[in-house]
């Protein structure tokens, strides 16, 4: 179990250790100030003081909670991918595509070879690290998914694109690592689309981690998962962050025909509801998890970031989570 | 052999420009209130036109509505059916966009037309032909689940489906369209699945009257599955090349008794392609199948690229086929 490596990298967990996918909803203070900003009637300064403003509000509420290993919240990003694109010489912003209904989005174009510029997210670690004295984890999105959700007009071919985006993506991994974070979780959500390419999501992912002394976590989710697994098991990561509760617990089955290897941190709670799961809906969650998993492996966490449902909703779905992992302790 | 161009199926239905975000910005107000079903309506329409003005300043000999009305491929059919309700989001395929899955309630019916007052709005508004595009029935099916507990066997799903697009196919060739196109990616990914399928898309066949039933694939390799393709009772065949690395060999192997969409402009990305590539490929397969007819066209509908990209691709049909002709500059 990882948690052998854990102590190595002097962290102590309880048992059902609780923790979060990433991101948190934008107090509306900085929702303004990120749409003031883009119309330039605030200075890049005042946003980011914005920005830090939540993020502490963020790690003083999970710590109000109880939550065991902590996120920033990702105040600072917009999207997930876009947000590295932005840092990312070799990138430029495309125009609008949609994600669903009325939703859209500006996808990145590669367009030259894609560079490291030096530390992106360090900072933000820091600053949030320096809030708790709890571990905080560095949060980064992985080469498959930023190639995979990003058009490419410079490299070959997707592998080609991908590959170079593993290497890139490690300097900041070992930026990170030099800054004294010991968990880090590389998020690679597009994984599970394309069975076929999943040996070369395994194969970026090894070039970003390989030989790093951190644990590793990576969060995947809303795929076709019956493809994937067990195959997925070979990817270099201690924990997969997997989204359960939305799918009905479905993967549990695959887990029974397949034995399940790594540590999990299990979505116990639907980010895509507004209900609140009540404490012994998400606990039940939980037990028919350990009919299948050892418990030195369970994580608890939501099933997906939840920057899409309001401040008090996301609080809410954590002091749930945290509940259930404590009435299981006892 | 003459070469067509045309557009495959959906169109951006947002830009930069100011009148780019119209339809945006209405159905945002729409649901704060501030603006009525009626006036999101006349920014579909306003929409529906500038991608049709897109279209035919890029020379293409057909066109479509680019799916603008449409929420999804998925659920803007299904949603109109009786027996179906609208569940939350489900990735599409492969891409980076969503669409709301149907939850199938019970026997599927066709209360109304679906798309026809759609197609006659934009028939109007074009000087080429448009060419209305459904979601397979397969398709449709395979990406809708039953109600808990109301026993709804797939191939109750898939027949209600098909029953429901046949009379949409129906009416569609009664108000004049001249090609329907009927896509059903969903096979590449289960082609055990063939003998349903078919027995789905003849319902439809049968109902098309005196229009062209053209067939798309994408988001998948269509190469193992060509032969089989070519004994089905479809007009045309369009085929996404950008997943089929061997399509050109297979089909410059196998020939073609039917017109082909030739799908080689990538529309997940904005890279252009290099004309004379294209041309090579165009060359291989219209002389060693001896095509009766093809068409080029994007690979999948335009809307996973910004309008901008999107218009660009359009343009860059008219180039590659200047260079298949020897007209490039």
């Amino acid at each position: 179990m990882s948690r052998e490596k854990l102590q190595k990298l002097g962290i102590e967990l309880p048992l059902f250790p609780t923790t979060s996918v990433g991101s948190f909803p934008k107090p509306d203070y900085l929702v303004t100030a990120r749409s003031e900003f883009a119309k330039r009637k605030i200075s890049r300064d005042q946003l980011r003081q914005s920005e830090r403003r939540a993020t502490e509000f963020w790690i003083r509420k999970q710590e109000e909670l109880g939550v065991d290993v902590l996120v920033d919240g990702e105040m600072y990003r917009g999207d997930m991918v876009a947000y590295f694109a932005e840092h990312m010489p070799g990138f430029e912003e495309g125009g609008l595509v949609r994600s669903y209904g009325n939703r859209y989005y500006h996808k990145p174009i590669i367009i030259s070879e894609v560079q490291w510029p030096g530390p992106i997210t360090v900072e933000w670690w820091e600053y949030a690290q320096g809030l708790t004295r709890k571990p905080v984890k560095g949060m980064l999105t992985g080469a498959y998914t930023v190639m995979d959700w990003s058009f490419n007009e410079a490299y070959a071919d997707r592998r080609a694109a991908c590959l170079a985006l593993a290497g890139e993506i490690r300097k900041e991994v070992e930026a990170l690592i030099q800054a004294g974070a010991k968990i880090i979780q590389i998020d690679e959500p597009a994984v599970s689309v394309r069975p076929e390419e999943l040996p070369l999501a395994i194969e970026a992912m090894r070039v970003t981690t390989d030989g790093l002394p951190a644990y590793f976590i990576t969060h995947i989710c809303y795929g076709a998962f019956e493809y994937i697994y067990p195959g997925m098991l070979e990817f270099p990561v201690d924990n997969f962050d997997l989204e359960m509760s939305n799918s009905g617990l479905d993967m549990l089955a695959l887990f029974r025909q397949h034995p399940y290897s790594k540590d999990i941190s299990f979505g116990a709670v639907d980010v895509h509801n507004h209900a609140i799961e009540a404490e012994p809906v998400v606990e039940e969650r939980l037990r028919k998890a350990l009919e299948v998993l050892p418990k030195e492996s369970l994580w608890v966490d939501p099933d997906c970031g939840l920057k899409t449902r309001s401040v008090e909703e996301a609080a809410q779905k954590m002091k749930v989570l945290v509940d259930a992992a404590r009435a299981l302790r006892n | 052999m003459e070469l067509k161009l045309a557009n495959h199926s959906s169109y951006p239905r947002i830009g930069d420009s100011a009148e780019g975000q119209l339809l945006r910005r209405t159905i945002a107000q729409r649901e704060k209130g501030e603006k009525t079903d009626a006036e999101a309506r006349v920014a579909e329409d306003r929409m529906t036109e500038l991608a049709l003005q897109e279209q035919i300043q890029a020379h293409l000999d057909s066109v479509t509505d680019g799916q603008i009305r449409w929420h999804d491929s998925v659920s803007h059919l299904a949603g109109k059916l009786k027996g179906a309700r609208i569940n939350g989001l489900l990735r599409f395929f492969d891409t980076n966009t969503y669409f709301r899955q149907p939850v199938v309630t019970g026997r599927l019916e066709r209360p109304a037309p679906m798309l026809v007052e759609d197609f006659l709005f934009a028939q109007q508004k074009s000087s080429r032909p448009v060419k209305p595009v459904l979601t397979g029935p397969y398709t449709l099916a395979r990406l809708s689940v039953a109600e808990e507990n109301q026993n709804v066997a797939f191939e109750e799903m898939l027949d209600g489906y098909a029953g429901a697009l046949a009379e949409e196919v129906a009416a569609l060739a009664a108000a004049g369209a001249r090609t329907l196109q009927v896509e059903e990616p969903y096979l590449l990914k289960q082609p055990g699945d063939f003998a349903a399928f078919e027995r789905a898309l003849g319902a439809l066949v049968a109902r098309k009257g005196s229009s062209r039933l053209a067939l798309a694939f994408y988001f998948g390799d269509v190469s193992p599955l060509y032969d089989k393709l070519q004994t089905l009772p479809v007009d045309e065949l369009v085929l996404d090349f950008t997943y089929s690395p061997k399509l050109v060999e297979t089909i410059a192997a196998g020939g073609s008794a039917k017109a082909l969409g030739l799908g080689l402009v990538d529309g997940r990305n904005t890279r252009l392609e290099d004309p004379s590539t294209v041309a090579r490929q165009i060359e291989r397969v219209s002389r060693a199948a001896q095509l009766p007819a093809a068409t080029l066209m994007p690979s999948c509908g335009l809307e996973y690229l910004p309008r901008d990209r999107a218009q660009l691709k359009l343009k860059h049909l008219s180039t590659l086929r200047d260079t298949l002709n020897g007209k490039a500059a």
